[in-house]
This record gives C-alpha cells, sequence and structure tokens, in this order.
C-alpha cells in the first residue's frame, strides 16, 4: 500500500487503512492533517504512538449507496434553523446507526489492529485511542477542533469498529452541522473524515506547549499547561491546569502556577475507557511536571515550530514510570490558529461549564470569609 | 473566666460532675479522638457556649448510647471536619447536663490554620461537587451493603466467638458509617452556602433559596407516601377502626380479628421490609426500630386516616414543586446579565448536589439506621447473660459503658457481678434526668454575640438575633421573631411538645409548639395548621418539610416553647417570620 498509487480516481479497497509508518505529510488529504503530521514525526524518528488511519475516502463509501442518496437528500435543503438541523441530525444518525460497517472495511481494520498489537507488543492488552481526523481540520478558514468525537482507552476490535464509525457519525451532530454551516458550507453534504487508531500511552502528565504566549502573543515566551493524567482535561478546558511560562532564547522557567486542579482524565476500568474523574487530593496540590520536563518540552515545541515556520499547539504526553527523555511522546501539533495567519480566529473548543461561580471559591471567599481569598 | 457585665452566662455548674454517670468516668484515649470526647460538664466550659441538642437527642442517653455519640456527633463531626478542612470550625464537641445533650463548636484561631484549611477545602470539596451523584452512589452503596450483612445475619444461630465479632464490627460499621454523614454534609453545606451567599449579594435574600431546592423526592418522603397508601388499603379493606383507636400494644390483635385485617396486616408487614429499618433518634440504642415496634408507623396511618378529607398527598407534593418552580422562575426574571448567570449556575450546583434534599435523604441511611446493628447485636448478647444469670433483662447492657463491656468481654479487669450491680442506679439516674429533660436552658455558658461557624447557624439557627433573645432570659413577650421558613398567615391553639414520643397528643388543626423537628415528626406536619421552633435555620427539617405541606412556619425563635403554653391562641406569620400570642391560657 504505497501513498503514489491513489492520486486520482477512487481509492483501491487496500487503502482503505494506513498504518503510521506508511503516512506522510502528502496523505493529509486523505487521514487529515492530524495523522499526517504523527506520520510525519514518526518517519524523521520522534516519538508519537504508534498507529493506523481508516481513509476518508473509505469512510466517505463505507455507507451503501441507497443510504448515501438519503443522507444527499437530507442535505439538500440549505437551512440553519436549530430546530431543522436538529431534525436533520437525529435522522442522519439513525441511518448511519442502521448500518455496521462493510466487511472490506472491517477486516481491514482487524488487520491493522493485528499488526500494531504486534509492532507494540500488547498484544490483547492493547488499548488505543480512536480520533476523528478532519481532512479540513485546522485549516485556514476555520477550525472545527472539538466538533468531532474522540474515544480514548479502546480495548478490543469489536469495539474500535464501532468507535470508528461513531467518529465518523458525530460529523452528524447538529452542533456540528451548525458549525459547517458557520464555515460557509453551504450545502450540508457529508463531512471529509478520516479517523486515527493510535495505540494509547501509558500516561503520567499531560498537556499543551504554546510556542507563543497565547494570550498576549509574546513569541519570546512558550507556555506550558499540564494536569496529571490524559491530556483531555486541559484541551477541553475542564480543568485549570498548571502552567510554566519559559522564555523562548535561553529555555529559563519564568513562572510556575499549580492550578486548582479538581479533575482529571483518568482510564476507569470499570467504564472501559477515560473519563473525567475528580483528581485525588495527593495529586491535586502537586505540579504535575518538573522544570527538566517543563524545559524538554519546551525545546521539542520549539523545533517544531523552526520546522513549520509559525508558532505551533503541541499536544504532548509523558508516560508512566519511563526516565526522560524516552517519556515524552508528541500527539498532534498544529498552527497556533489565534495569533497566526488565520483571518478568522475561531476559539472552537466548547464552551466549558460553569465559569461564572464556583460554588468553592464562593464559599471560601464570601462564607467562611477566609482573609486573602 | 471574667465576669463582666457584658455577655450573659448560663452557668454550668449545676451540672459539673467528675462522673459521665454513678460510677463511670470517662477514660481518655479510650477513644480515638481527634479533638476531644463526649464529656460531663466542668467549671471551665463556662467559658464557651453549649447549645442543648433536643433535635437528636431529645430524652437522654443511656450509658451504650453515649459510645454511639462519641462517634457520631463527636468523633464523626471533628474527623468530617478535619478532613474536609472546613476552615473555621473543628468540628462540634459534645458536654452531658446528666443524660442530656449539648452540642459546642471548636473554633478555628489562628490565621496559618485557616489559609492552610482553606487550601484543603478547595482541593477536597471541588471534585465532589463536580460529581455529586457518582460520589454519593459510592457512599450510599457502601452503607447499604453494610446493612445487607448485618440484617441478615442470624444472630441466634451464632457461637458465643461469632455473636461478639458482630457486636464489634456493629460498632465498627456506626463509627464509619458517621465519618461518611460529616464527610458530606460538610461538603453540602457548603456548596448551599455559597448558594445562600449569592442570592444575598445579588438582591434575592438568602431565604428564598432552600424553597428553590425543595421538592425532591427522598427515602422518607417515600416511606410517608407508603404510609398514605396504607391508609388508603385501610379504608379499602375496612380495618379503620382498630387504626384509629385502638391502643398500639393490641392494634394487631384487634386487625387481625376483622375479615380482611391479615391481608392488611401483611401489607403493612410487607412495606416494614423495606421502610421499617429506622429508630426514632440518633444514636439512641435503646430505642427500637419500626422492624421490632411498628408504633409509630400504626399512628402515623391513624394520622392519615383521622384527616380522611382534606389531605391529598399527591396534591400536596405536586403544588410544592410546582411553586418551587415558579419561585425560581420568579428568581430568575429578578436579576440580570452576569448575576443571572452566576444564579444559574449556583442553582444547577445545587440540584446537582442538594443539602435539602440529602439533609432528609442520609436519615434513613446513617441517623436513624447506623446504630440498629449495634442494637440487635447487643440485644442477642443481652439475652445470652441475662440467660445466664449475670444481668436481670437483656437491656441492661445499655446501661454499661462500651469500654466495661468490651473489658468484661475481652478479659479485663472488670467483673460482672460489679458492673450488674451498678445497672438500677443508672436506671434511675436516666429515668432522673429523662424528667427534668423539659426544664433545662436552651443554652449553657456564655452566650456569644456572633457565633462564627456558618453551619451552626444555619443547621441549628444560631442566629444573631436568636442569641439576642436568649440573652434577654424569658421575658413577657407576646411577640416572637425568627427566620420565616414557609409562607402563609394562620391563627390557632398552640401545642407545646418538647419531645417526640409525645406527638400523639397533637390534634388536627393546632400550632406546633417545639424546640426542634427531626423525620420522626414528620407526619405530624399532615394534621398540624402551622409550626413554631426554638431552633433552627433555613435548612432544619422543620423549614423543609413544612414548605412540602404548605404550612406556615417559623423556626430560630428561641424562646417559643417557653413564652407559649398549650392552648394559647397564637397567630403564626411565615413570611415575617413572627409569632403573636393573642389569648394566654394562664390567668
Amino acid at each position: 500500500m504505497t501513498a503514489d498509487a491513489e492520486t486520482a480516481g477512487p481509492p483501491a479497497a487496500g487503502a482503505a487503512v494506513l498504518d503510521l509508518g506508511d503516512i506522510r505529510i502528502t496523505d493529509s488529504y486523505r487521514v487529515g492533517p492530524k495523522v499526517a503530521r504523527l506520520g510525519h514525526l514518526a518517519a524523521a524518528g520522534w516519538p508519537v504512538p504508534d498507529g493506523y488511519a481508516v481513509t476518508a475516502d473509505a469512510l466517505g463509501r463505507w455507507l451503501p449507496a441507497a443510504a448515501r442518496a438519503e443522507l444527499a437528500r437530507l442535505f439538500a435543503v440549505p437551512s440553519d434553523a436549530p430546530d431543522t438541523l436538529h431534525r436533520l441530525s437525529v435522522l442522519a444518525q439513525g441511518i448511519i446507526e442502521s448500518h455496521p460497517l462493510p466487511p472490506w472495511l472491517a477486516e481491514a481494520v482487524e488487520q491493522a489492529h493485528e499488526r500494531l498489537r504486534q509492532r507494540t507488543g500488547r498484544g490483547q492488552r492493547l488499548r488505543v485511542a480512536v480520533r476523528s481526523s478532519a481532512i479540513s481540520e485546522d485549516g485556514a478558514s476555520a477550525s472545527f477542533a472539538g466538533q468531532y468525537a474522540t474515544f480514548l482507552g479502546v480495548g478490543d476490535v469489536a469495539d474500535v469498529l464501532r468507535r470508528i464509525r461513531e467518529c465518523w457519525a458525530s460529523g452528524f451532530t447538529a452542533h456540528a452541522l451548525h458549525y459547517r454551516r458557520r464555515a460557509g458550507d453551504d450545502q450540508l453534504h457529508a463531512h471529509d473524515l478520516a479517523v486515527g487508531v493510535l495505540e494509547l500511552v501509558d500516561v503520567r502528565s499531560a498537556g499543551v506547549v504554546f510556542t507563543l504566549d497565547p494570550v498576549t502573543g509574546d513569541r519570546e515566551r512558550m507556555v506550558v499547561e499540564a494536569n496529571w493524567g490524559f491530556g483531555e482535561s486541559v484541551v477541553s478546558g475542564q480543568v485549570t491546569p498548571d502552567q510554566w511560562v519559559v522564555d523562548k532564547a535561553s529555555g529559563r522557567v519564568l513562572e510556575r502556577t499549580v492550578g486548582a486542579k479538581q479533575v482529571w482524565s483518568a482510564f476507569d476500568p470499570a467504564a472501559g475507557g477515560v473519563v473525567l474523574a475528580p483528581l485525588p487530593a495527593d495529586l491535586a496540590a502537586r505540579p504535575c511536571l518538573d522544570d527538566d520536563e517543563v524545559r524538554y518540552l519546551c525545546a521539542k515545541a520549539a523545533e517544531i515550530e523552526a520546522q513549520e515556520g509559525v508558532p505551533q499547539d503541541v499536544e504532548w504526553a509523558i508516560a508512566r514510570d519511563t526516565p526522560l527523555p524516552a517519556s515524552v511522546f508528541i500527539l498532534q501539533y498544529r498552527p497556533e490558529t489565534a495569533w497566526a495567519t488565520a483571518p478568522d480566529p475561531d476559539p472552537a473548543p466548547a464552551p466549558a461549564p460553569g465559569k461564572a461561580f464556583d460554588p468553592v471559591q464562593y464559599a471560601l471567599r464570601h462564607v467562611f470569609k477566609v482573609p486573602g481569598r | 473566666m471574667t465576669t463582666q457585665a457584658g455577655p450573659r452566662i448560663n452557668p454550668v455548674d449545676d451540672f459539673v460532675r467528675d462522673e459521665l454517670y454513678p460510677g463511670y468516668k470517662q477514660d481518655f484515649g479510650s477513644q480515638p479522638f481527634v479533638a476531644g470526647p463526649v464529656r460531663p460538664f466542668s467549671k471551665a466550659d463556662n467559658a464557651r457556649y453549649w447549645l442543648r441538642d433536643s433535635l437528636h437527642f431529645s430524652e437522654g442517653m443511656v450509658p451504650a448510647s453515649i459510645a454511639t455519640l462519641d462517634d457520631a456527633q463527636t468523633w464523626g463531626a471533628q474527623l468530617g471536619a478535619e478532613i474536609v478542612g472546613v476552615p473555621p470550625t473543628r468540628g462540634s464537641v459534645n458536654r452531658l447536663a446528666g443524660t442530656h445533650v449539648y452540642i459546642g463548636t471548636i473554633d478555628v484561631d489562628t490565621d496559618w490554620q485557616i489559609q492552610s484549611r482553606a487550601n484543603r477545602f478547595g482541593e477536597y470539596v471541588g471534585p465532589i461537587l463536580a460529581d455529586f451523584d457518582r460520589y454519593w452512589a459510592m457512599r450510599a452503596g457502601e452503607l447499604q451493603s453494610a446493612y445487607d450483612h448485618f440484617d441478615n445475619l442470624d444472630l441466634t444461630g451464632m457461637n458465643p466467638g461469632q455473636l461478639w465479632a458482630t457486636v464489634k464490627d456493629a460498632y465498627a460499621f456506626h463509627r464509619r458509617a458517621w465519618f461518611i454523614h460529616f464527610e458530606v454534609m460538610y461538603v453540602l453545606t457548603a456548596n448551599y452556602l455559597a448558594f445562600y451567599q449569592l442570592a444575598e449579594e445579588i438582591g434575592l435574600g438568602g431565604s428564598v433559596v432552600s424553597a428553590l431546592l425543595a421538592g425532591e423526592q427522598t427515602f422518607y418522603s417515600k416511606t410517608d407516601e407508603e404510609l398514605w397508601k396504607l391508609a388508603g388499603r385501610a379504608r379499602d379493606l375496612d380495618v379503620t377502626a382498630p387504626l384509629r383507636h385502638a391502643d398500639p400494644a393490641d392494634m394487631r390483635g384487634q386487625i387481625e380479628a376483622l375479615p380482611k385485617g391479615r391481608t392488611w396486616w401483611g401489607e403493612f408487614e410487607e412495606f416494614l421490609r423495606t421502610y421499617g429499618w429506622r429508630m426514632e433518634e440518633t444514636c439512641r440504642v435503646d430505642t427500637p426500630s419500626w422492624v421490632e415496634d411498628p408504633a409509630p408507623a400504626l399512628y402515623t396511618i391513624g394520622t392519615f386516616l383521622s384527616k380522611p378529607d382534606s389531605f391529598d398527598f399527591h396534591a400536596a407534593r405536586q403544588l410544592a414543586v410546582a411553586e418551587r418552580d415558579d419561585q425560581i422562575e420568579a428568581a430568575r426574571r429578578a436579576v440580570n446579565g452576569s448575576d443571572l448567570q452566576r444564579f444559574n449556575e449556583a442553582l444547577a450546583s445545587n440540584q446537582a448536589a442538594n443539602f435539602a434534599w440529602w439533609n432528609e435523604e442520609h436519615n434513613y441511611l446513617i441517623d436513624r439506621r447506623a446504630a440498629i446493628p449495634v442494637r440487635r447485636a447487643s440485644l442477642e448478647l443481652g439475652a445470652r447473660l441475662a440467660a445466664e444469670g449475670r444481668i436481670d433483662r437483656p437491656d441492661d447492657l445499655f446501661f454499661l459503658f462500651k469500654p466495661e463491656l468490651f473489658a468484661v468481654m475481652e478479659g479485663g479487669a472488670a467483673r460482672w457481678p460489679d458492673l450488674a450491680a451498678m445497672i438500677p442506679d443508672r436506671r434511675a439516674y436516666f429515668e432522673h434526668w429523662r424528667e427534668r429533660g423539659p426544664e433545662l436552658p436552651t443554652m449553657l455558658g456564655t452566650i456569644p454575640d456572633v457565633v462564627p461557624d456558618p453551619i451552626m447557624i444555619e443547621v441549628f439557627g444560631l442566629s444573631g438575633h436568636f442569641l439576642e433573645t436568649l440573652k434577654r432570659g424569658p421575658a413577657d413577650v407576646t411577640e416572637l421573631r425568627g427566620f420565616p421558613a414557609s409562607k402563609g398567615v394562620v391563627e390557632g391553639v398552640a401545642r407545646v411538645i418538647t419531645t417526640v414520643t409525645d406527638i400523639s397528643k397533637v390534634q388536627p388543626g393546632e400550632i406546633l409548639v417545639c424546640g426542634g423537628t427531626t423525620t420522626e415528626w414528620t407526619p405530624v406536619f399532615g394534621i398540624i395548621k402551622a409550626c413554631v421552633c426554638d431552633t433552627g435555620g433555613s435548612l432544619t427539617h422543620a423549614a423543609i418539610v413544612s414548605r412540602e405541606y404548605g404550612i406556615p412556619c417559623v423556626v430560630g425563635t428561641a424562646a417559643a416553647t417557653q413564652t407559649i403554653k398549650t392552648g394559647d391562641r397564637v397567630r403564626v406569620d411565615g413570611r415575617q417570620g413572627t409569632v403573636q400570642v393573642l389569648a394566654s391560657q394562664v390567668s
């Protein structure tokens, strides 16, 4: 399965799934830039989680022709009314849920998953992240970050298949439809979405490095935001993370702020996946990185920025019980949209709930009247 | 202790003792205390304030109940406050006047401790409030699985070693249950009080808050509804006469003598299997559960039957819920912009982690139930000891202190004849103090100008006004002021009740005047016209239940039971928070 055989025309069945090692930056148009960049890093010898991708072409034709025609009819009428979008969404989800993935696609995924089990040496214990990877995501005209589904900690192949289909279906939620309408999609046709399936790193701490100060735009400073556990709690805005400000030139840590970390994203064996859970009290008050780790992450992010030529957000994870630098994994990176060239700096991530009133801080200040709160 | 002209003191001197009971001194170190165990009053206690807790313990404590009190309101509260990190208080501490319980607080008074507790508090409480359903399900599940264990033990079939192990397990469980109680209570009261203060800040007034959180179904409201249905079944099956008129002791015989009586009694027993695991008071191992003695449940059914035409359980509940929703809408219309956003978020936080609901719900799992395993295992042990001639009757065991019992059972120095010899005196001591209960002051020690612990203010009602009234002392007044707990204005005849065991004296249409109410008082709210209490704030049982039953209620009046006499004609204004004596019975 070479990359350049499919530059035109419908892809052959064999190209439905690509191993990460075979993915290059030029594959963005079929695996999405998120996964393509990971393949690019892997080829350059960077530590990234191994995995595979289901291409947008394959997902674009997994539904039987009749069902695809039905979806196309649904979205032939342009409308932005919320109730219409909701109704369309319900109808679309119904069509999608009534069809299992076809055997040609299921088999390709099963084979790729088996290869991944062997490469990682984890066999049946392998757990993966199943991530939506939009072809147009992070593009200059609009950011769809956070609009599509991601599932962490998926174990067996049947669940992987189910989650792949759910990722694709997440392009038809009313929220996603509305988003695409705003982004200028006149006709609400089916979306171009690939899915990445990546080995789940046994994460101790995770977060984001901004290669500029995301608040002021100051390019001399880098900012690290992080929490214990998987990075989802940080990128979804569900936690006030630990924060470090680092001088880009010297690598010196200028500021350290331990966040009021109340929750974390942790693997829950009962739920069979990663869930948002209360952070154990002994971890909450402790910074989740040491200065060496902060400096190393910033150095790596600066390398990525130099390679890309514009400021970047770099998502990373640090594996448990592994010495630096082998512990550091780069999960994805993308141009820093707010201060970069994008004319429409849409902040994108879903708004975090409950920002205006924090009962705990309010009680400390106004009920218990603790001085200085 | 200086005696200045300023603070009023109700001296504790009359109650100062070395011993908790004749022949027993609390052995310091017998319990793993965080701050301090249950003790008799000492002279030094004159410098602190002590509130009589007739809310939870109206009749006094037998020696065995002092161990359960130690685990509950003393140790449990202290450990809960310590672990949660409540900034201004290290929990409550108890003293006994005779056998009666007074509660005090342990204020945190250094800046460093307050700051370090505030840090801990934020870390501990935030995640719990963010995911309260799951957290409470975990704690409730732990408690329920313990009950599944204890309730199904075949105590009579156990050998002596197994039975003694069960007694010890039951005590250990009781202690654990009470840590859970205070852990959850402190977390939820913080959430509630934040909402209360926000409502004050944005001009709604804190007193509306508990009404906005009312109307949620609890295990006890389900219990009352089931009793109401059993009253309906009693009409269907034509067994109402004994329920309304018979002495509880003969009720079963009289009911079963009726043609369909056995059917009804069978349904009643089915009810008890689910809802009967409750005692009438907290920590009182000397009192039976409904499973043992269902008289309180039968009384409630009789109460429902005595008002056949008026009270409709469903209608009252629906009305309460509709009124709550109206009040929420009215509150939303009254605030704008960022205040509205904060209000909505605070409301959502309190709906998800609702103290008004939990305050009633937890009684079934903790307050009224946690001591039942101790009681059942102790009674079986007592029966065997009585059969061996060591004690006269099974419940003699409740007149031994837990350390005495453990010492004699585990080969310590104590001997049965010495212990048994003290029991008659201790029974007399308990009876003596039970009779003196109603005359004990609401507060002992130094009545403060202000109580810093917001929990004492909201749960026990120690507001500035309350303290003022107490300082003035008994006075010939015709108007009392308190917290406006449930709106409406009515006039009627007062019935003053000081202990829940007298509850059957209340007649339909009377105005209940009492120290404070707990879950066991709930049935009476179906027949009374209004409720007036000495103690209590916005969160107390009487406030919450009055709203659900749609009757006016004023709490925290400080002196209602001393000012008002049974038979007085009074006017209760639940919106203004006033109670007027219109015509006194006393000539």
